[in-house]
């Protein structure tokens, strides 16, 4: 993979730090007054998804990371891992735990979602911002409510609990934010 | 066109500037933009201009990276007190706060020091606006309090030591390098926090033009929310030594295969006769009016 001097950095460059492959969030040139440049740059771990902060010298380089996003149907899981299918080349795609993360709440059978590969191997999947689940275990509504002014958690299919309002019961399918965990409305 | 209402609130601001000054009877000067000699300052590319002085007969000539020299020699003739609102050009600059070519106000106060010095900005500030509250950290207590670590009595190998363990470069030829990657990576983004900063008294190896005392010089800098305004000094008298520290940046020139540019004989010569102890400051102005208009 080429390698990436820092003038060449922008937001969603991925590079190698550490090891790992990471994506640059934000780049900040600064030059003192009295000093040579330096570039104060801000990184999300592809990996761990924890953000760093990093100080080059104006002119370092880095090695590229080959990191692709590629959108993939989620097929099923057997327990240990989660099987995604490209749509395009119909290639298959085993995800582990750490992988997966809190995507599992997400997912549904045949739901699309976008699988990071890095080298070829996937390591890590998002959702799409909002999804559609079904709630499967909640206290009963309370008669009258209507605005929604309370909340209740609510179990849905995947297993995630989300504060659902009052008025919401067994059965319904509600709209989901997974970047939030919040209920966005009933579907 | 520029939107006519910020035209019209930097007019007032600069003005303001202007009234600042002059009510305390400073001078405000024009000193020369394009000079023979440029800075000498490592880390400061001047843009050279093609001069013809003569038919047949072009010169080199290059635009003022700052009027420091220029000014210092208007000291050295006896003017006292003065300012300069004045564009200054630089080559090589990038970055979303760095141009070619930006605003400086230059003043010079006879008798202060820098703290002096540093209560007059504040005082500019209020008159512009700028009523937040004031920190005051020195260089090495920034270092302490955001990196723990002791800056002043840390050597090249073992700041080198601390840059390899935050996984940082270490490929520097001169500590004072490597001391501003640490306090741009450490100490810059607490000063973000920080409406009004003053960071004073530099590690001597980044004395640039100002007096040193001991481990420190008498330098100082502003920050407004984490960005560089101002740069100031108790500023250097003689002429003896003004030739050491650029003999010294041409040196490192020379090291990183730089253009070695004759200095300025004539700024030399008057300081043979030194200039009264004074500090000196330049203020991005560019910057500044940014974080009030």
């Amino acid at each position: 993979m080429a390698n990436y001097s820092t003038s060449q950095f922008k937001n969603g460059l991925k590079l190698i730090l550490d090891g790992n492959p990471c994506s640059i969030m934000n780049n900040e040139i600064v030059k003192p007054g009295k000093g040579q440049a330096f570039n104060r740059v801000k990184f999300k771990d592809l990996i761990t998804g924890k953000t760093l902060e990093k100080t080059f010298k104006s002119g370092e380089s880095l090695e590229g990371a080959d990191v692709m996003e590629l959108e993939m149907q989620y097929l099923y899981s057997d327990g240990e891992a989660w099987h995604f299918m490209d749509p395009d080349s119909f290639e298959q795609y085993a995800l582990d735990s750490v992988a997966m993360s809190d995507t599992v709440n997400y997912l549904v059978e045949q739901d699309n979602c976008v699988v990071t590969l890095w080298n070829g191997n996937p390591i890590s999947v998002a959702p799409a911002n909002h999804v559609i689940l079904e709630v499967v275990d909640t206290d009963p509504g309370l008669k009258g409510d209507t605005a929604g002014t309370g909340g209740k958690p609510a179990t849905l299919n995947t297993g995630v609990v989300v504060q659902v309002p009052l008025f919401v019961g067994i059965g319904e399918k509600v709209k989901v934010d997974t970047r939030t965990n919040e209920y966005v409305g009933r579907a | 066109m520029e939107d006519k209402s910020y035209l019209n609130k930097r007019h007032k601001l600069v003005r303001k500037i202007r009234n600042f000054f002059d009510s305390q009877g400073l001078i405000e000067v024009q000193t020369p933009l394009l000079l023979c000699a440029p800075t000498s300052d490592v880390y400061i590319d001047s843009i050279a201009c093609k001069v013809n002085t003569d038919i047949n007969s072009e010169v080199v000539k290059y635009l003022h990276t700052s009027p420091e020299l220029e000014m210092k020699k208007l000291i050295s003739s006896g003017s006292g007190d003065i300012y300069q609102i004045c564009q200054v050009f630089r080559d090589n600059e990038y970055g979303s706060r760095n141009f070619n070519e930006f605003t400086m106000l230059e003043y010079y106060r006879m008798g202060f020091d820098i703290h002096e010095l540093m209560d007059d900005i504040v005082s500019l500030l209020r008159r512009l606006g700028l009523n937040d509250e004031v920190t005051k950290i020195s260089y090495s207590n920034a270092f302490t309090d955001f990196g723990n670590i002791d800056i002043l009595n840390t050597t090249f190998e073992e700041l080198k030591e601390i840059a390899r363990g935050a996984n940082l470069t270490t490929d520097f030829d001169w500590i004072e390098d490597l001391q501003m990657l640490l306090f741009i990576h450490l100490v810059e983004p607490e000063l973000k926090k920080l409406p009004i900063c003053f960071i004073y008294d530099f590690p001597k190896q980044q004395s640039a033009l100002a007096k040193i005392d001991g481990q420190v010089a008498s330098r100082f800098e502003m920050y407004l929310r984490g960005i560089e305004i101002a740069n100031g000094y108790d500023e250097i008298q003689d002429s003896d030594t003004y030739l050491e520290r650029f003999n010294r940046e041409n040196q490192k020139r020379s090291i990183l295969g730089k253009k070695i540019y004759a200095l300025d004989n004539d700024f030399l010569k008057k300081l043979e006769n030194p200039i009264p102890s004074c500090s000196g400051v330049a203020i991005g102005i560019d910057r500044l009016l940014h974080q009030i208009i």
